[in-house]
């Protein structure tokens, strides 16, 4: 096997920076309690499919651009995205195997504890959400990843990424 | 491993961030892709807001024109009482030796962004430190206060609203000069009164304006409306809710006060320094009135020093104010 130039490379970092934007475009106030972690989910896809082109520092980096975005603590969410890459990384050759709502499932619990360490986060900067709430991004997030994977799987068949 | 590492580093950034000084720079410029990226997002909604006006009804129009005159008119009325009133609050501001301001510089802004946490109520605004926005500035609508920029990037800075949970600002009723302290409960509509005494005379409607006391929000602006004044014998203080009289969440237009541009430090030395020349104008004169000059440092001496401030600058602008009167009226 000869070694491959990396094709369409650009397309990932495209897909992120529309995650990124997605974090932070304007939703009703009742949905903005449960927006889904887009850049996570994205992320997670490429983290799954292309290990060898996405890795743990991307997430740092996307986390450390995240905190600047959101204004909160440098490293606040670089900290739980490389948590996530990390979870998901060590879990993705079982995880490819599982078919995508069984994947849901795993995202689900992989989000939450992220959310959680998110929590504790923010409750040691001071700004505690009261309620059960903060676990709702991680659900809703689970409840998209089928649609999320389909479409930059479509996305990446298309465009022949590896 | 990698893990670790990276782990190891965020927690660091943190604590720096979070203790030291030494990030604020990096991180203002970091926030040069902040305007842009809040700019994309928002362009859906803009866009939308744009065609519908294209779109918008002649008639709608000359309503909204028809209205905007009448109004345009009451404010011409209003304003022709308010400019003899500044005259006359300028003239016995002098007469009171008061260094405050009558009228601030204010720029106007607009909203380009929401927090995107539902938890804390932050907005961005498109100024920033090219702009001359600084740390701590207070921001306006055109109802009342809105919060205060808590970080400045170059083209763009965030602001904390009055309905944040970390936020609080003394204010004073309007009607007898009563202070308390406002504090964000994390409701857009509801602000919170602590530590008011049950006996306090404060009442259902009673407006809410900032006392400026804590020397960063300007004096006199309205806050808020009490709502509520509820007196329960189980709790040791009153509870009083009210609602900020500045739409928080509505507003797109905002205005920022350039009040002071000194440091309360720069403040505090300026005022040392006018008492320290007060005293020895006061020195002076009591010498060139033939006092002793042994008896200069005793106790006597000290209470009219500090009477001097009021005392020896009145006279002298008593008849500066009299002699401006006729430049002012002609």
């Amino acid at each position: 096997m000869s070694v491959q130039r990396p094709r369409n490379g650009w397309v990932i970092w495209l897909s992120l920076v529309l995650a990124l934007l997605l974090g932070v475009a304007p939703l009703p106030t009742f949905m903005e309690i449960g927006r889904p972690l887009w850049v996570a989910l994205f992320l997670s896809y490429w983290v799954l499919y292309l290990p060898h082109r996405v890795g743990m520092t991307t997430a740092w980096v996307l986390g450390l651009l995240q905190d600047v975005l959101y204004g909160s603590l440098l490293g606040q969410n670089a900290l739980i995205l490389t948590l996530i890459i990390f979870l998901v990384l060590s879990l993705h050759q079982r995880l490819r195997m599982f078919p995508l709502w069984q994947q849901s499932l795993v995202l689900l619990v992989v989000y939450g504890i992220a959310q959680l360490v998110q929590l504790w986060l923010n409750a040691l900067t001071g700004n505690r959400p009261p309620t059960l709430a903060f676990i709702l991004p991680a659900l809703v997030s689970a409840l998209l990843w089928p649609w999320v994977a389909a479409i930059l799987r479509g996305l990446q068949q298309r465009l022949g990424i590896h | 491993m990698r893990l670790l590492v990276l782990a190891v580093l965020s927690v660091a950034l943190m604590v720096v961030d979070a203790r030291l000084e030494v990030l604020k720079p990096v991180r203002s410029q970091m926030g040069l892709v902040v305007a842009p990226f809040y700019w994309v997002a928002g362009l859906p909604v803009r866009l939308w807001d744009a065609v519908t006006e294209q779109f918008n009804s002649r008639s709608e129009l000359l309503a909204e024109n028809e209205k905007l005159k009448a109004e345009a008119l009451l404010m011409q009325r209003r304003l022709q009482k308010l400019a003899a009133l500044t005259e006359q609050n300028v003239r016995l501001r002098e007469l009171l030796n008061s260094a405050a301001l009558v009228d601030e510089k204010v720029l106007v802004s607009e909203l380009i962004g929401v927090d995107p946490n539902p938890f804390t109520h932050r907005i961005i605004i498109d100024k920033g430190s090219r702009d001359g926005v600084f740390l701590g500035q207070p921001v306006l609508d055109a109802r009342g206060l809105m919060g205060q920029v808590v970080e400045v990037m170059p083209y763009s800075s965030r602001v904390l609203l009055l309905t944040d949970t970390t936020h609080s600002i003394p204010v004073q009723v309007n009607r007898n000069g009563l202070r308390a302290i406002a504090s964000g409960t994390g409701n857009p509509e509801r602000l919170e009164l602590r530590h008011v005494a049950d006996t306090a005379d404060i009442k259902e409607g009673d407006l809410l304006v900032s006392s400026g006391l804590d020397q960063r929000f300007p004096a006199g602006y309205p806050v808020a409306t009490v709502k509520e004044v509820i007196h329960d014998s189980g709790q040791p203080f009153a509870i009083v809710r009210a609602v900020p009289t500045a739409a928080l969440n509505r507003s797109r237009y905002m205005l920022l006060v350039f009040s002071d541009q000194r440091t309360p430090e720069q403040r505090a030395s300026d005022s040392a320094e006018a008492e320290a020349r007060a005293e020895q104008d006061q020195q002076r004169a009591g010498q060139a009135a033939e006092t002793e000059p042994g008896e200069a440092p005793t106790a006597g001496d000290a209470v009219q020093a500090g009477e001097a401030p009021q005392q020896a600058p009145a006279q002298p602008q008593a008849p500066s104010t009299s002699s401006n009167q006729p430049g002012g009226a002609q």
